[in-house]
């Protein structure tokens, strides 16, 4: 059996050094700690000579909330309160029986540059409805196929298989997955969720091309949204043996004046027992999609010990599925 | 290496295509023998199981009982059989024979699925996809998953006890007797959890898993007409499947091979916790820990899986399950099938679209029940009883139903 294993830094690589440079603490620990990992020794490099990306990983941020800089919010959905003002808001009746459980952690966002997504003027009115709308018009919360790149900053883990011609992607959240196809295939007959991921090395960064999206996807919980023609470009750069580099540049001309671009830290879970479990959210999501066709409908009144939510859902205009049997 | 393997590949079409008959037993008697050759060997020396995978003849679940102990027809019995299965399947398509397609019948707009839009792959060279008890018969049920089966039966034909189905005497009523007084069994939860269509909608909970878009299970579920399609991916150490099933109801499928035990017993999922090891150049795959809500025939979070997967050619992988409950079968059954490589490059396996984000049906079923009982509380329409909203498919979905 061949076993390369030649270290996590290929010299010839300017950016690698200078990563070595940075994290050099922190690879030889790791590596430290792999090799005394059996029995499930892994290669820090594959039988065809790349960074071998085998294995769990997840995001560490906020981006799932919101890509672009923000400031901790009570909750999810809020609602005014004796304030007129934006930044006085209190949390709604659908979170606020979760109280601090139920806000919005802070960030400084992942949007490189201003930080700011270039939206043109007509999808930056699209995008505030989105966040007014929030629980009516995200997919996620459907439990419909999270698209990428959203799969790869949701606050599940996420499983790489590496191999020399495909390398696939298989997410927590709805059994969703993607192929990278390292060669020549077929495009699938139809516009999709997840895209149409054709990959390349350059050198020790794995680069992804994703089209063929249906637009029905979005960004994150905060309405940030994208259309059938997003493109995108995905580099996978490896900065040790448990970090991945993950920049991505997003093109889609119907809603944004430039491309733009993210990047964060992609990190290996390194617990000795990890494995991927299930989070069939099909199952999960029935009483929200369904749950007010019920003949006896369960959630019309919460009652706590000490408080009493009333919940009743009003599905807005313009949602396809609620309109189609509205009918 | 790739140019070798897709030119054997389009060999291997031709050759189906040509001489369906006589193709499987040239392949039958492949296996082992051809495990050395190191093109179906991984780069890092494992053996390959990579590539989409799907069986591509239709064989029973259960064995006719005139073929007896045998595994695989005879020249002779394959054309009667598959022959007669065409003209049964042609004579259903034009419409003779066909039970829903008398014109303006209830029946008639009750299918999704008819023949003449359908292509049906063709019977297999195996008698049987089990092989073990050696009369290729599921073996009996235990006397508690009988009485179980029963009282569910019992009760799903209570719900149809009032509607035009039972009335008219039709085969799906399957011997209820039509009574126009509904049944107060239709206040009743199901015996267990639900997984199959009843004549009740008044909860998601009553939905199918077809309705629900919770088909999949890791077991052989193709169909006549549909595939199972898995692709597989393999790193050193590791292996990965994603299985294309039930029109968009495919799911990934996730394997740990590092050798540790199983997840405790708390943790129970919809596809079970796969735990694999290479045995020689067989993968051997043992999955427990099933959901109770999973069903397979039955059984539930008892099932028991002990999976062998052996590339045998350049486009035939053998797979063997053991299946194993001992709540539901009196001893463990064996099934076999032999898997085709499809061509990478057409790469003719689909993640979506998927069921749930396209399920305008199964809201509407509910929709529909509601508007039934507004109807029948306002004197405009019939009672709800007497719609039969269970069994206008016609298809039958399971294995063992074919």
């Amino acid at each position: 059996m061949q076993n390369r294993n030649r270290g996590p830094i290929k010299s010839s690589m300017l950016g690698a050094i200078l990563a070595a440079v940075a994290v050099g603490a922190v690879i030889s620990v790791s590596v430290t700690r792999m090799a005394g990992q059996a029995p499930a020794t892994r290669s820090l490099r594959t039988v065809d000579d790349k960074p071998n990306f085998s294995g769990i990983w997840q995001t560490n941020n906020e981006a799932h909330w919101d890509l672009e800089p923000h400031a901790a919010r009570p909750g999810s959905v809020m609602q005014e309160g004796i304030y007129p003002y934006p930044y006085a808001k209190v949390p709604a009746a659908p979170v606020v029986a979760l109280g601090a459980a139920a806000g919005v952690p802070g960030s400084l966002g992942v949007v490189q540059g201003d930080g700011e997504i270039p939206y043109t003027p007509a999808a930056e009115t699209i995008k505030r409805e989105n966040s007014e709308h929030w629980i009516d018009r995200d997919p996620e919360l459907k439990c419909y196929l999270p698209g990428i790149p959203r799969a790869m900053y949701m606050p599940y883990p996420f499983k790489i298989t590496q191999s020399t011609n495909k390398i696939h992607m298989a997410y927590a959240f709805a059994n969703a997955a993607r192929t990278i196809h390292l060669d020549d295939v077929e495009r699938p007959p139809d516009y999709t969720y997840m895209g149409h991921s054709v990959g390349r090395w350059e050198g020790d960064t794995l680069v992804v091309d994703v089209d063929y999206f249906n637009g029905k996807n979005w960004f994150d919980r905060a309405g940030n949204f994208h259309s059938e023609a997003l493109r995108l470009e995905e580099r996978f750069t490896a900065i040790s043996p448990d970090l991945i580099q993950y920049d991505v540049t997003i093109d889609d001309s119907n809603v944004f004046t430039r491309p733009w671009r993210i990047s964060m830290p992609l990190y290996r879970r390194v617990e000795p027992n990890m494995q991927l479990l299930e989070y069939r959210c099909t199952e999960f999501a029935e009483e929200f999609n369904y749950g007010h066709l019920r003949k006896e409908p369960l959630v019309t009144l919460w009652e706590g010990e000490t408080m009493i939510v009333n919940i009743t859902r009003k599905v807005p205009e313009g949602d396809a599925l609620y309109d189609w049997y509205r009918k | 290496m790739r140019a070798r393997i897709l030119t054997l590949v389009g060999v291997g079409l031709v050759v189906v295509v040509g001489l369906v008959g006589s193709t499987q037993v040239g392949l039958m008697g492949q296996t082992a023998g051809t495990q050395a050759d190191a093109s179906l060997r991984t780069p890092w020396g494992e053996p390959d199981l990579q590539g989409i995978w799907t069986e591509e003849f239709d064989t029973p679940l259960e064995r006719q009982e005139r073929y007896g102990n045998r595994e695989f027809f005879t020249d002779e019995e394959y054309a009667e059989a598959d022959n007669e299965r065409a003209r049964l399947l042609a004579e259903q398509s034009t419409g003779e024979g066909d039970r829903r397609s008398a014109p303006g019948s209830q029946n008639d707009v009750a299918g999704a699925y008819s023949n003449a839009h359908l292509s049906f792959k063709h019977l297999g060279r195996r008698t049987s996809l089990i092989v073990d008890p050696p009369n290729g018969r599921l073996p009996a049920l235990t006397p508690e998953a009988q009485a179980l089966a029963n009282t569910e039966r019992e009760w799903r034909r209570a719900l149809l006890r009032s509607t035009e189905t039972c009335e008219l005497g039709l085969r799906a009523c399957s011997g209820q007797e039509y009574d126009p007084t509904p049944s107060p069994r239709r206040d009743e939860p199901a015996p267990r959890y639900n997984t199959g269509r009843m004549n009740r909608h008044d909860d998601p909970e009553d939905g199918a898993f077809g309705d629900r878009c919770l088909l999949g299970h890791i077991t052989p579920s193709e169909t006549a007409f549909g595939g199972n399609f898995r692709r597989i991916i393999q790193t050193q150490g590791g292996i990965t499947m994603y299985y294309d099933q039930g029109q968009g109801q495919g799911f990934q499928r996730s394997i740990v091979m590092d050798g540790s035990p199983h997840l405790p017993e708390t943790i129970r999922q919809w596809f079970g916790d796969s735990r694999a090891q290479w045995d020689g150049d067989t993968l051997v795959i043992d999955v427990t820990n099933f959901s109770p809500k999973q069903d397979f025939m039955g059984s539930r979070e008892n099932l028991h899986l002990v999976e062998r997967w052996t590339r045998t050619g350049p486009d035939t992988i053998e797979y063997e399950v053991t299946i194993e409950d001992p709540t539901v079968w009196v001893q463990p059954w064996i099934v076999r099938q032999e898997l085709r490589k499809q061509i990478e490059q057409e790469n003719r396996i689909y993640y979506e679209p998927r069921c749930h984000e396209g399920n305008y049906g199964f809201p509407a079923l509910l929709k529909g029940a509601r508007l039934n009982e507004e109807a029948y509380a306002a004197g405009t329409g019939p009672h709800p009883a007497t719609f039969d909203n269970a069994t206008g498919s016609g298809i039958q979905r399971f294995p063992g139903s074919r």
